[in-house]
């Protein structure tokens, strides 16, 4: 008697969702692996990394801070995907948003009443402009979007790190490669958290919302899922892209704004902090569900918080991206490998 | 038509013959299933269903609409696994886990619903996913290994042409030859003549009797129960899940056959007279102006084309496949521009092209095409059934999206449909190939306030769906809107269009009263030949 494996096409819900976990599990199991062989204890560390995520208001208020950009970076990829197109230049569009807003907040006196939201305004403006470009060359000239907002974030983190080494730097002195901290900050939610949070989950529901209740979703919903029902229903394809794309580049845009005017107060170079592909992977984790990144967010929020708490304990920076990659390929091979199940080999003769 | 075929290890003569060949007593059914059942959320596709099918036997499955054959034939490929029951070929009980087994085993399927890649080549499309096909593979020799197996089973294909620019029949030669070329003994056809013009469906006939010629068997399905009769060695009928009767093609009758399925007696195309006082409208609803038109290749499809439809008639357009119907019915629809002449509705010239728009003015379309165009397929059933609706209340208002008056429209569409749905929520996908053509044809019919467009409508559709189908279009009629129906059966047309064009290398060749056309002249129409030869 022996045993097979044997490709099933249709899984049911339970076991996609247990593959997951499993895939998360398995993932862990790995890095736990490594850092065994690296000296350290796994099981310490883990209980660290809990404890120091989850186990107090601070770590909760940190993980906060994480959450909040990787929602809006979340969101900008899964609202692309409902249109059946990738965003992969949420990195270039937070920054662009950043830069906007930094423009705004350094140059606008005022009230802060009026400025935050000027600032608002002019990130989501920013990350829509960065992405412009790309949405015209893909509704109009079919130019695949992936490869246009992707090398574009290099461009937009070069004109962050000119601007702010360059003709915005800190005139003061104090600080380098930085601007000069802006006065306009979002109004603090506890002792680090800010209202940023509470925005960024809302705008998640307002995808959400915007998706399943309007007429714009509806359409955008068949636009992807069925560009020749969309020709025959009359849905303008073109223009839902357009709007969809600028609409993705505005949320990143504001992932940089929040990210500025509420965490780091400064324009600098790297301050977007991968939260732009992080995003990517948070959308996959969600399956493009608006409502899923918020729990994708979270995860992807814990992972990068114990990335820092195993900082400090010796271990490279790098690490966190590397468990963040396995997380994600072990996903997808957990995604596959529930469409297989043992069967025994029945042979011609038996 | 004579094919000379030779399917090892057949004769050539056998095959000419056509004849089942001559079984020794004592061999094992090539399949045979017992009590199969197999259930959905809400629905039992199969229900204890038992069915053998021998070698060199062409056996016929017929069924109404959701009666669970495919899903029959989907677990016979491994595709689906039953809930309970075995399957045993020849003589040996067996599990079929997934399509690649049951490709091991011998058995293949072409689906429903065309499963090729449109963008790639014939040959890359047999190709693909096959454990023969050599790692590393030049594309002309992949055309090669392709004209070869093309001679070897005789189906004409051409190897490097696209699968998207290819017609139906085309297609479905590809689709067969890439089953047979996997060393396939049984073949499972789910309505291959659905999409077929009658030549195709003679030339794929003769491909099937030579291919039982030599032991090999297939299963068939289908909706045209004059085909089965004719084609088939046994008949098996599947009504609500169950298996009522298994008997031999000689003797059965259309309409025995018929009042098996749906499980009473029916009456089949009923005369459908107009109602009196029906009036045909004086001035068109609908009318095109010399008008030309490109397909999506950018060749001229359509020429000069002048046709003007009124309320309270029936226009139906004859023609063979491929001469311009799909681009007369998109034009005719909003779906594409014309590159001459005007397109008006009431007398209005319309301004854009715009699908919606000639919706909102009451101008229904079912596509020839139902999963290409007139489904989402991933989407809701509810998604789907207010494709046409969405934009006003009580769907729409304001911008807004109503999901729960889309679940009610839905419901009511399914109910006048006559389509069971267990969940709303679930993908249309998972309906029926028939039902979901049901449900597409209500909801265009619904919308119909002045045209509605109509082409291929009794596709995949049942007997008894067909007749409440025609009965509607009539009823349109009887209530002053107009309809353009395509079709392929000239019967059909005739029995139902007050009014015939034939179309023909995207001209028309003439319009001509339906009463006063008969058979040979449209056939010669059909054939480039004028109107009065
Ligand atoms: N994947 C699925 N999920 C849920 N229900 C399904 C699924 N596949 C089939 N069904 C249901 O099972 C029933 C039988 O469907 P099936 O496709 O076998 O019908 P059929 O006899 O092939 O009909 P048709 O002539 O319309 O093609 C239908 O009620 C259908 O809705
Ligand atoms: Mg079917």
């Amino acid at each position: 008697m022996s045993w097979r494996l044997q490709r099933v096409p249709n899984v049911p819900a339970g076991a996609a969702l247990a593959g997951r976990l499993g895939a998360i599990v398995a993932a862990l199991a790995c890095v736990a692996a490594v850092l065994t062989l690296a000296g350290l204890a796994p099981g310490r560390l883990g209980a660290e990394v809990i404890g120091s995520a989850f186990g107090s208001i601070e770590g909760l208020e940190d993980l906060g801070l994480l959450v909040t950009p990787l929602i809006l970076t979340g969101i900008a990829v899964a609202l692309t995907q409902r249109i059946g197109l990738w965003n992969i230049g949420g990195e270039g569009q937070f920054n662009a948003g950043a830069l906007a807003a930094t423009a705004v907040g350094l140059h606008v006196g005022g009230d802060e009443i009026w400025v935050l939201p000027l600032m608002a305004l002019a990130g989501a403006a920013g990350g829509a402009a960065w992405i412009l470009v790309p949405t015209l060359a893909r509704a109009f000239a079919g130019v695949s979007e992936l490869i246009t907002t992707l090398l574009l974030n290099f461009v937009a983190a070069l004109l962050v790190a000119w601007l702010c080494t360059g003709p915005w730097r800190d005139p003061s002195g104090r600080a380098l490669a930085t601007t000069a901290r802006i006065p306009a900050e979002l109004p603090p939610l506890g002792d680090t958290l800010h209202w940023g949070f509470p925005a960024a989950i809302a705008v998640a529901v307002l995808a959400a919302g915007l998706l399943a209740f309007t007429r714009f979703g509806y359409e955008v919903r068949i636009a992807g899922a069925n560009p020749g029902a969309a020709l025959y229903a009359g849905i303008p394809v073109r223009a839902r892209i357009v709007a969809v794309m600028l609409l993705s580049g505005a949320v990143a845009g504001l992932a940089g704004t929040i990210e500025l005017a509420g965490t780091v107060h400064r324009l600098q170079g790297g301050i977007s902090n991968n939260y732009g592909y992080l995003g990517i992977m948070v959308a996959v984790l969600a399956r493009g569900s608006c409502l899923g990144v918020i729990a994708g967010a979270v995860l992807m929020a814990a992972l990068l918080n114990a990335g820092i708490v195993l900082q400090t304990q010796g271990v490279n920076t790098s690490t966190v991206l590397a468990i963040t990659g396995l997380i994600l390929l072990f996903t997808a091979i957990g995604d596959e490998v529930v469409h297989y199940r043992p069967v025994r080999r029945t042979s011609a003769a038996d | 038509m004579g094919v000379p075929l030779a399917f090892p290890p057949g004769t050539a003569a056998d095959a000419a013959s056509g004849r089942p060949p001559a079984i020794p007593p004592g061999t094992p059914a090539l399949v045979e299933l017992q009590g199969i059942t197999k259930a959905f959320p809400g629905v039992l596709a199969n229900d204890a269903v038992d069915l053998t099918v021998m070698p060199g036997e062409i056996h016929a499955l017929l069924g109404e609409n959701g009666a669970g054959k495919s899903t029959l034939m989907n677990i016979l490929t491994g595709i689906y696994q039953p809930d309970a029951g075995t399957i045993i070929l020849d003589g040996y009980a067996r599990a079929l886990p997934s399509p690649q087994a049951a490709i091991r085993a011998g058995i293949g399927m072409v689906h429903q619903h065309f499963k090729l890649v449109p963008a790639f080549t014939v040959a890359e499309n047999i190709h693909l996913g096959w454990s023969r096909t050599p790692w590393r593979a030049s594309a002309a020799a992949l055309e090669a290994r392709t004209r070869a197996l093309a001679e070897r089973f005789n189906l004409a294909v051409r190897p490097d042409a696209v699968v998207g620019d290819l017609s139906a029949g085309e297609q479905q030669r590809v689709e067969i030859l890439r089953v047979l070329a996997r060393d396939t003994r049984l073949l499972i056809l789910d309505e291959p003549t659905a999409v077929l013009t009658p030549a195709e469906a003679r030339e794929l006939f003769a491909a099937l009797r030579a291919f039982r010629a030599s032991g090999n068997a297939v299963i068939f399905i289908s909706h045209k129960l004059d085909e089965v009769v004719a084609i088939a060695d046994r008949i098996s009928v599947l009504r609500g899940g169950r298996k009522v009767a298994t008997r031999p093609a000689a003797g059965a009758d259309e309409r025995g056959l018929a009042s098996l399925m749906v499980g009473h007696d029916i009456t089949l195309r009923k005369a459908r007279p107009r109602a009196a006082g029906t009036l045909v409208s004086a001035a068109p609803v609908l009318e095109l102006d010399r008008v030309c038109a490109r397909d999506d290749r950018g060749l001229m499809a359509l020429r000069d084309v002048t046709l003007a439809l009124h309320g309270g008639e029936i226009l139906g357009i004859a023609g063979v496949a491929g001469n311009g119907q799909r681009e007369l019915s998109q034009v005719v629809t909003g779906m594409r521009r014309v590159t001459q002449g005007a397109v008006r509705i009431d007398g209005r010239p319309v301004a854009r092209t715009d699908a919606a728009a000639f919706a909102a003015a009451g101008i229904g379309h079912i596509p020839e095409d139902r999963l290409r165009s007139g489904l989402a397929p991933d989407l809701s059933v509810a998604d789907n059934a207010v494709l046409r609706d969405y934009a006003r209340p009580p769907v729409g208002k304001g911008g807004l999206f109503r999901p729960w008056a889309a679940a009610r429209l839905a419901r009511t569409l399914a109910a006048e449909a006559a389509v069971a749905v267990p969940d709303f929520g679930m993908p249309v996908r998972n309906l029926s190939g028939g039902n979901q053509q049901r449900l597409v044809a209500r909801r265009e019919i619904r919308i119909a306030e002045r045209v509605l467009v109509a082409a291929y409508p009794s596709r995949g559709l049942d007997v008894g769906a067909i007749d409440t189908l025609l009965s509607y279009l009539a009823e349109l009629r009887d209530r002053g809107r107009a309809v353009l129906l395509f079709s392929e059966e000239l019967e059909e047309i005739l029995e139902l269009a007050d009014r015939v064009a034939v179309l023909f290398e995207g001209r028309i060749m003439g319009v001509m009263p339906a009463a006063a056309a008969d058979v040979e002249t449209l056939g010669l129409m059909m054939g480039g030949r004028g109107a009065r030869a």
